[in-house]
């Protein structure tokens, strides 16, 4: 399995130079591996890291922040520490980014067509007038009607939902093998939000892709497995419908409890009390303890992310379902 | 400053904000560094007001175009011998005190503009508001100059005529600000507790504008320097006689090859004195920046 | 929208500018001059014979009431007509158009000179994160900008003409007379030209769309002259049009220095003559000027840049 993953995220950690002149630690020894024709959801709250470990794995981390340990294999290339060079090639090349906001997110004062006939002829070796055909092919694929004359539109004269597919048809033009989506559609109105969701999957299907989402229930429709990350760790991984059914982490079990369900009878949504934690917080306790229902005297320590079961991990002192007497021990 | 946010075209609104960025440094060792030079202008053109020097206007022409440091002179001599540090020196009392006049009548007729266009209904804002535009799009330097040619050389026609065509700059800063600090929560309270509009003004707004009054003064100041001894240059300033530092630079263009010290020395005072005011500008925006980022 | 609607927008909103500007300005004139003493005396200037008085006076209708003369005042302003030249006799109005184009040709250069010092200097800025470097550079501008252009006009024939003896400081005599006056007047506009384009810059290079750019594979170079760049200087471009009065002044000033023969050279020796129509002729030619220029720049900018044109739709 492992050999034939597009990306192979391994033990990575990411930090910025804190004002004290140490370092914080934004990502903390993610682990994480996307395979051919399989989406990938990346749930945590604003904060957790996520959105790092996607622009990480463009090697886009910002400035000052830096990668500090860890790999980031593309199609088995490690790419921490690859020349500009050869990283500019692989970006929009191999692997493609579809970004939140579509109206900031476009250059105001290019056309569509320059933007992604841009970036085919920098992966591409092929002529103006052909990188506008591929554009338009990309355009229609994505479902913009009248593609050819949306070639010579400003990103301000579509509509929030055709912009977006517009940014999907950007970071598709050159077929990557991988595609990230971070929070596509939280910029959309509702009722856009559900065929970007459709188009997305239909698009990352046909590659390997990963969706960062605050939105479990985002993540639930379209992906196949789901990673939970908290605080910059990861807190469980598992395939979607397993980790839905069964939760084992507290916290994914808090973040199933606020979301609003029609198929059962529940009588109210609980939100998970308290505040998400500073990346500066200390890392040596449990992070979730603070907020946790059934923080006990083992959470005092971090618990590391463990395998449970067939296919899931968690990392917890005593996760959901475990016999009452080892969850007291 | 914030200048560009309430104007009639479009394309105004895309500049950013002027003059704040970058900056030279940190707020406070500017501001110093800025104000201790400013103070030995000061005190340097009260005491020439006290006691004139004779020595710039008397010279002795055996002693012409003595370079700096010759002979005991300090800043070397003109050529007609007169010593250019008391030229200098004598000037300040013109070039200073027009620019300080000058930019008081700025800040002070744009200061009520503004307030009276930030507080009045529609019509009369909008016809500020034209008047202001149409000033500002006008070259300064040409108004002034038709001005004084009919008014006459000398201090008040110069500060008058100065302080005149810079008003609306001035105008247009208060305006925005005054906007600005009548939609603050503190004044809406007090709005609402039925304190009375001129009250809210003395009490609330002009104390917050404080801060901008006195970067515009600064910057204003510089502006003003720069305009009269610009005008004096031209030949259309103070009176021909006057070593106003303008005047000075303008003598200096026949004798650049004999002695270019004559230009040296009031080049070099005219830009001291702007760069100071500059630095004192600058450095006071920087810090009520900080200010309103921590409140923030 | 078409050319023609948005020309017809611009002119719509500034031609009342320029209403109010021309009546300002004639107004202001001719109570100046009234108020200032006989103005047959300051149109004949300080030696003239008393017949020369008698004769402007009889001319220009200065014995009949205050409001006859206004009104006779601004209907020849309003049929440009300014009156003959003092000095030479020749039309006010044609000797100020001759100049025109010595002034705008020196404009053009100065702003050539500016784009040429102001866009790489400005991006190299905008992008430089060194911390220390931009410091000192931040440091050079910000004192060059307290140097005035007659400063650095003298600054520089000092250098070039007294000292090296390279160039000459005198008039419009070819390109090598050109170079100094139009780096001259380049330095009024120029070091606020560095801090606009690198603030824009910089503005720029943090947006969202930069970070879209790059995960497509841009290099920093790309970023910058493909995404970046074109979006500062539209900004950057429109300081030309609301500086281009005080370009105007700078002009005034670079003309007197170089004695190029442009009109603000004619203006300044007009005022020193007392030639009274001619700088009435050369207050309202700069003053449409300006105007032409200004809303010049305010329908290119209307047509050229995308986000404009959303905000007029």
């Amino acid at each position: 399995m492992a050999d034939t993953a597009l990306l192979q995220i391994e033990d990575l950690k990411i930090g910025f130079p804190a004002r004290d002149g140490g370092e914080v630690t934004i990502v903390d020894g993610v682990s994480l591996s996307v395979n051919h024709g399989e989406i990938v959801g990346l749930v945590g709250e604003s904060g957790s890291g996520k959105s790092m470990l996607a622009l990480a794995s463009m090697g886009l981390v910002p400035r000052p922040g830096r990668i500090t340990a860890g790999s980031i294999k593309l199609l088995g290339e490690d790419t921490v520490g690859l020349p500009d060079r050869r990283m500019q090639d692989l970006r929009g090349g191999t692997i493609g980014m579809v970004f939140q906001d579509p109206m900031t997110g476009l250059n105001p004062v290019r056309t569509i067509g320059s933007l992604l006939s841009e970036s085919v002829r920098r992966h591409q070796r092929v002529s103006r007038d052909r990188a506008l055909e591929i554009a338009e092919a990309a355009l229609t694929s994505v479902g913009i009607p009248a593609a050819h004359e949306r070639l010579s539109v400003y990103p301000h004269q579509l509509s929030g939902g055709l912009r977006q597919r517009a940014m999907i048809a950007l970071a598709l033009v050159n077929d990557p093998a991988v595609i990230i989506a971070d929070e596509p559609t939280t910029a959309l109105d509702t009722t856009i939000q559900a065929q970007i969701l459709d188009l997305l999957r239909a698009k990352l299907v046909a590659a390997g892709g990963i969706l960062i989402t605050h939105d479990l229930g985002v993540a639930a429709e379209i992906c196949d497995r789901l990673a939970v990350i908290y605080h910059g760790r990861l807190v469980e991984t598992g395939p979607t419908a397993d980790l839905l059914a069964a939760p084992r982490h507290p916290y994914t079990e808090g973040l199933l409890r606020a979301i609003p369900r029609f198929d059962r009878s529940r009588p109210r949504l609980v939100p998970i009390p308290g505040q998400p934690p500073a990346p500066s917080m200390d890392r040596g306790a449990c992070s979730f303890r603070p907020r946790c229902d059934y923080a006990m005297d083992a959470c005092a320590k971090a618990p590391a992310l463990t395998p449970d079961g067939a296919d899931r991990s968690v990392a917890c002192w005593a996760p959901i379902g475990a016999p009452v007497l080892e969850r007291r021990a | 400053m914030t200048a560009q946010t309430e104007t009639t075209s479009p394309v105004r609104s895309l500049l950013p904000r002027l003059r704040i960025w970058p900056r030279a440094g940190s707020g406070n060792g500017m501001t110093i560094v800025g104000t201790v030079i400013v103070l030995c202008f000061a005190i340097a053109t009260i005491g020439v007001l006290i006691w004139p020097p004779a020595e710039a206007y008397t010279g002795n022409l055996m002693e012409r175009w003595k370079a700096p440091l010759e002979d005991g002179s300090v800043l070397g001599t003109d050529q007609l011998g007169r010593s250019l540090l008391w030229r200098v020196a004598a000037g300040m009392p013109w070039s200073l005190g027009i620019a300080f006049t000058a930019a008081v009548i700025a800040i002070t007729l744009g200061t009520a503009a503004g307030l009276l266009a930030a507080w009045s209904p529609g019509p009369i804002r909008r016809v500020v508001q034209h008047l202001v535009d149409t000033v500002i799009a006008f070259p300064s330097l040409v108004l002034a100059v038709t001005v004084i040619a009919l008014l006459g050389r000398g201090f008040w026609p110069l500060a008058a005529t100065l302080g005149l065509a810079t008003w609306p700059i001035a105008a247009r800063v208060v305006y925005a600000e005054a906007m600005s600090i009548s939609k603050r929560d503190y004044v809406m309270a007090a709005r609402l507790a039925g304190v009375g509009s001129t009250t809210i003004l003395i009490t609330h707004v002009l104390p917050a504008l404080r801060p901008t009054l006195l970067v515009m003064f600064a910057f204003t100041f510089a502006d003003m320097l720069i305009a009269e001894s610009a005008l004096s240059f031209l030949g259309i300033g103070v009176p021909l006689t006057a070593p106003s530092w303008g005047n000075m630079l303008s003598e200096s263009r026949e004798y650049l090859v004999e002695a270019p010290q004559q230009m040296l020395v009031p080049a070099t005072a005219i830009v001291l004195a702007v760069v100071a005011f500059n630095l004192i500008g600058d450095g006071v925006a920087a810090k009520a920046r900080s200010r309103s980022r921590a409140v923030e | 929208m078409t050319v023609w609607t948005t020309i017809r927008g611009v002119l719509s909103k500034r031609g009342l500018e320029l209403a109010i500007l021309l009546f300002a300005i004639s107004t202001l004139l001719f109570f100046l001059l009234r108020l200032s003493g006989d103005p047959a005396a300051v149109l004949a200037g300080e030696e003239a014979d008393p017949d020369l008085v008698a004769l402007i006076r009889q001319r220009y209708g200065l014995d009949d009431p205050l409001i006859v003369q206004y009104v006779r005042y601004v209907l020849s302003i309003l049929t440009l007509d300014f009156g003959e030249s003092l000095r030479g006799g020749q039309e006010a109005l044609l000797l100020v158009l001759q100049r025109l184009a010595s002034t705008l040709l020196l404009a053009f250069l100065a702003l050539i000179v500016t784009a040429l010092i102001s866009v790489p200097l400005g991006a190299w800025l905008g992008v430089r994160p060194d911390a220390k470097t931009r410091k000192w550079v931040n440091g050079i501008v910000f004192i060059f900008q307290g140097i005035p252009g007659y400063i650095v006009g003298l600054l520089l024939i000092q250098l070039f003409v007294v000292e090296l003896r390279w160039l000459t400081s005198i008039g419009n005599q070819g390109v090598t007379s050109w170079i100094l006056p139009s780096l001259t007047l380049a330095s009024f506009l120029a070091p606020k030209m560095v801090r606009v384009v690198a603030a824009n810059v910089s503005e720029a290079m943090r947006e969202d769309y930069i970070r879209t750019a790059r995960a497509n594979g841009a290099s920093t170079a790309d970023v910058l002259w493909r995404h970046a760049l074109p979006n500062a200087l539209l900004g950057a471009t429109a300081l030309i049009g609301t500086q281009f009065a005080f370009l105007m002044s700078g002009s005034l000033i670079t003309e007197w220095i170089f004695a190029w023969p442009g009109f603000g050279l004619l203006l300044v020796q007009s005022v020193e003559q007392l030639d009274f129509p001619v700088v009435q002729a050369a207050v309202f030619v700069i003053a449409g000027l300006v105007f032409v220029v200004n809303a010049g720049t305010d329908v290119v900018f209307r047509l050229i840049d995308p986000r404009l044109r959303r905000q007029q739709a």
